[in-house]
């Protein structure tokens, strides 16, 4: 694919780009970067925890993890709203595409609606476990089940953006992204579809650790989010310094 | 659209290896499982989606022959046969629910799943051979390439669904 071809993202070699859109490039694979330390290093939420143990043993849990839940989660309280950056950075390369500001706009709003089961809920049922380690065992559990269903089994609210995205890039006419992300971005539908069968396997493929639900997803998010930090350097490097201003 | 082709055969043949490896560990619950499902609305499907395919192709060798009024009639055939498709599956789907075979079983689990993602693949190749149309339509349109690529993807579909049928229907 000629997006691996060596040198293709050297600013020099295209329009040169924005410095605060360059800035923003920068930040999005940052932000991400955190984002990822705190749910797997600090937190534990990925790789998930299992779903089919007894409340005795989701408490032992929260014991063991309970400072880095703490620490983890309150960094991300702050830090949440980065993922609004990231997520205007992508509208903002869409706004630039000939399709006009509505799918960008529908971007914006999915990818908002999402966070809020997909991040700040599991956020707010695991540092209220952690905040009352003595609590009753089956409420322990409770917010257990309902921070990781939440957590992972909410994609859906994000296959909305997703669309639009994928629409988006197919009719563009100013070839701000190339056609076949837009694939990509459908697969990632699929896989978010497949994500609602957590709410009724406690066990097994379709579960919130399971083969087929999560690590499938899981490796095609990745393929998705690693494609698109490379194609929004690539949109930043070829935009015009001067280019006006979007409305 | 080759991208899109071949990466969503990898991802269905990464559910195919989960279900395989999942048969291996209880092939006796799978097999008795299997008796359930109704072969012959199997089999009537699977012709249905390969005549689709015939009319598919049909209409790419008259875009590229220019008789793009043909073309278009032929995609309304793959269409309908698409329709006929869906129709029948959802009428599979509510029988086995009727009978009892739910998500509770591991096989039907994977059932339901498995023919579930695919009939959303059938659903945007409908939505995409709608482009289609709309492109042989437009005057001083019809681009072939175009033409080529939604083809390529209906026939990805009619691929999957005979892999499907194989592993879900026919595999003892």
């Amino acid at each position: 694919m000629s997006v691996l071809t060596p040198g293709r993202f050297s600013p020099t070699t295209a329009g040169g780009g924005k410095r605060d859109v360059g800035w923003m490039t920068w930040f999005f694979p940052a932000w991400y970067a955190v984002f990822g330390v705190i749910i797997c290093v600090l937190t534990r939420v990925t790789p998930p925890p299992r779903p089919d143990i007894t409340a005795a043993d989701k408490v032992a849990f929260f014991n063991q993890h309970h400072l880095t839940i703490q620490i983890g989660f309150t960094v991300l309280l702050i830090l949440l709203g980065g993922a609004a950056m990231t997520n205007g950075l992508v509208a903002y390369q869409m706004k630039r595409m000939s399709v006009g500001s509505v799918f960008a706009y529908g971007y914006i709003g999915g990818m908002g609606v999402g966070a809020l089961p997909g991040f700040l809920l599991v956020t707010v049922c695991f540092l209220t476990a952690a905040f009352r380690p003595d609590r009753d065992p089956q409420l322990i559990s409770l917010l257990y089940d309902v921070g990781m269903l939440s957590y992972n089994g909410s994609l859906g609210c994000f296959s909305a953006a997703y669309l639009v995205l994928a629409i988006a890039i197919l009719y563009d006419r100013n070839n701000i992204f190339p056609k076949w992300f837009a694939y990509v971005s459908i697969w990632q539908i699929i896989t978010e579809v497949i994500a609602t069968q957590m709410f009724v396997f406690p066990s097994g493929p379709f579960a919130w650790n399971g083969s087929i639900a999560f690590w499938w997803a899981v490796v095609v998010f990745s393929v998705w989010l690693v494609a698109l930090i490379m194609l929004l350097r690539k949109a930043a490097a070829a935009e015009s310094a001067d280019e006006p201003a979007l409305d | 659209m080759w991208v899109m082709v071949l990466g969503d055969l990898v991802i269905f043949g990464g559910y195919f290896i989960v279900f395989m490896i999942y048969r291996s560990m209880n092939p006796t619950a799978f097999l008795a499982a299997q008796q359930h499902l109704n072969i012959t609305i199997g089999v009537v499907n699977t012709v249905i989606l390969l005549t689709s395919s015939w009319f598919v192709a049909q209409a790419v060798l008259c875009v590229r022959g220019g008789d793009p009024d043909r073309a278009v009639r032929l995609l309304w055939g793959g269409a309908a046969s698409g329709v006929a498709f869906m129709v029948l599956k959802c009428y599979e789907w509510y029988r086995e629910i009727i009978a009892g075979q739910t998500n509770s079983d591991m096989f039907y689990s994977f059932y339901y799943v498995i023919t579930g993602v695919h009939l959303v693949h059938l659903l945007i190749g409908l939505i995409v051979l709608g482009v289609l149309v709309r492109e042989l339509r437009t005057p001083g349109r019809g681009r072939v390439w175009m033409i080529e690529s939604g083809a390529t993807y209906w026939h990805m579909v009619d691929l999957l669904w005979v892999i499907i049928f194989a592993l879900l229907y026919v595999m003892r």
